[in-house]
């Protein structure tokens, strides 16, 4: 019998029943558990649509006069500033953009998100204001080769200072020399817990996942079948300079750097195994092998449509900087002495590695 | 000198006037007042404004800033329950519509389990409400069209859990 369509494809046939196969259609018109599921899910989308139901009515034309006259009404210090200066002022206001480089931050660089970043492995596209730590810190989708348990979780939360900052997190606080041009006042701080992940490597399943893309599994290493492996990262701080409205102008964080550790294969034998595997892009497959499991170096897959990198230095470090391709975001990321160290926001790359030379 | 004036981008008058509604309606499902989402939609086209995003994505690209700074507004959201408090009735969605069934109290609610969601399904959720179809929410967000349905799905239920608790907790 044919398994039961998911509770996604379920929902997207109250939506868009044509983008639901012929077969999983048939499936629901004749399953009583999927008809059930459907009405679950009609009832809590009915909900939903009540409760974001709004009929707000715009004029557009008085909206239109406010942002023209807004723009006008710049504060004079913006107004004279030089034309590069006031594009990445205006940068400043992008919310999204710099929302996304904290996200980025936190959960990627800094306390990675271990239920995020360590399953990921596909290339999926990214639009260029969605910029998730997926972006930043991937490994392979290792759930399709075994299984992951996620055992602490980062819980990032704002703290009152940088000395609780620096309790929490076993970290030296990051002090920002001189802040860029349209960043001021004085930051909020943010602290993410350790995260750990055990991750045993299943062959049966790297076999299924094989198979489905029409390959056969390579032999694995011996003893690699049922290995684990734990993977860590973080605790980590953030600090974050907010502008007026609410928009987080400049970013710094810190945080211990990933790593695996194992107790039988090493990692190294598990990473070089699973680059041979069949389905692995090229590029992430590079990206991986950048990652050497003792937390000296930080793999970051770049999606090249929105992202460009490059490389610096920065304390003599190797680093790397991402520059959003619409020139709004810019972010330095670099690993020294196991602690991850990024810099990024709404500003120019050669002002974040100015503020990252300047960390003290 | 960057001259003062208005925005630089050439086709912001075009984009503003084609997808301004839009953006306000995204901006409004989640805060629930027009007052606000204007707010929001002022500093997402601001944003806009300034980014070289080829117009051919600016209405996905409007509708994810609307959901992400609407979002951001109901994390200050002290301020805002101050404000209402002594505004008295900031809930000005559609004064004119009888028929707005919603009440404050549960707009409050709704705005507080949106906060709750993570973001990614929060954005989804509003963003499907907004009408964007599943291939639009999927290229917007970086999904699969087939896991947009799963997103939504869970923040639908996540969203019907939360109504649910606090209307029984405050009954």
């Amino acid at each position: 019998m044919r398994r039961h369509p998911t509770d996604g494809t379920l929902r997207r046939l109250l939506d868009e029943p044509a983008g639901v196969a012929d077969a999983d259609r048939e499936h629901v018109a004749g399953c009583p558990v999927c008809l059930s599921g459907l009405a679950a899910a009609r009832a809590d989308a009915a909900v939903a649509a009540d409760a974001l139901s709004t009929e707000v009515t715009a004029d557009v034309d008085a909206a239109w006069q406010r942002l023209t006259a807004g723009a006008a009404a710049v504060p004079p210090a913006v107004q004279v500033a030089p034309p590069r200066r006031a594009r990445w002022r205006a940068a400043l206001r992008s919310p999204v953009i710099a929302a996304a480089g904290v996200v980025a931050l936190l959960a990627g660089a800094g306390a990675a998100a271990a239920a995020d970043w360590l399953p990921i492995f596909r290339t999926e596209r990214i639009a260029p204001v969605t910029l998730t730590q997926a972006d930043l810190v991937a490994l392979p989708d290792l759930s399709a080769y075994g299984d992951l348990r996620v055992s602490s979780e980062p819980n990032v939360r704002p703290v009152a200072g940088a000395s609780t900052a620096a309790q929490l997190t076993g970290l030296t606080v990051p002090r920002v020399g001189e802040l860029p041009r349209g960043v001021t006042g004085e930051p909020t701080y943010q602290v993410g817990d350790r995260v750990t992940a055990v991750y045993t490597f299943s062959a049966a399943k790297a076999a299924q996942t094989a198979t489905a893309a029409g390959e056969t599994l390579p032999t694995p290493p011996p003893g690699l079948d049922g290995s684990q492996f734990r993977l860590t990262a973080g605790p980590g701080m953030a600090a974050v300079w907010t502008e007026a409205r609410g928009v987080p102008a400049l970013v710094v964080a810190r945080a211990v750097a990933p790593a695996a550790y194992s107790s039988g294969v090493p990692f190294a034998t598990a990473r070089d195994y699973l680059l041979k595997l069949p389905g692995l892009p090229a590029d992430v497959a590079a990206q991986l092998r950048a990652f050497s499991g003792d937390g000296t170096t930080l793999p970051l897959p770049v999606n090249s449509r929105y992202l460009t990198s490059s490389a610096a230095k920065v304390g003599g470090k190797p680093a790397t900087v991402l520059t959003s391709r619409d020139g709004a975001l810019a972010g330095v990321v670099w690993a020294d002495a196991g602690v991850i160290n990024a810099v990024a926001g709404s500003l120019s790359a050669d002002e974040v590695l100015s503020v990252a030379r300047e960390l003290r | 000198m960057e001259p003062s004036g208005p925005p630089v981008r050439a086709d912001l008058e075009d984009v503003f006037r084609a997808a301004y509604a839009r953006v306000v309606g995204v901006a409004a499902r989640v805060l629930g007042t027009r007052d606000e989402a204007e707010d929001v939609a002022q500093e997402v086209f601001l944003s806009f404004g300034r980014t070289a995003v080829p117009a051919a994505e600016a209405p996905g690209w409007l509708s994810v800033a609307a959901a992400h700074t609407a979002l951001n507004h109901l994390r200050s959201g002290r301020r805002r329950a101050a404000r209402e408090g002594q505004a008295g009735d900031g809930l000005a969605v559609s004064p004119d519509v009888a028929d707005a069934v919603v009440t404050r109290d549960e707009h409050r609610r709704v705005r507080a389990a949106l906060a709750r969601l993570p973001r990614k399904h929060a954005v989804a959720l509003v963003l499907r409400h907004s009408g964007l179809s599943y291939a639009e929410v999927a290229a917007t967000l970086g999904l699969s069209p087939g896991s947009v349905g799963t997103t939504v799905r869970r923040a639908e239920s996540a969203l019907r859990e939360e109504l649910n608790r606090h209307a029984s907790s405050s009954d």
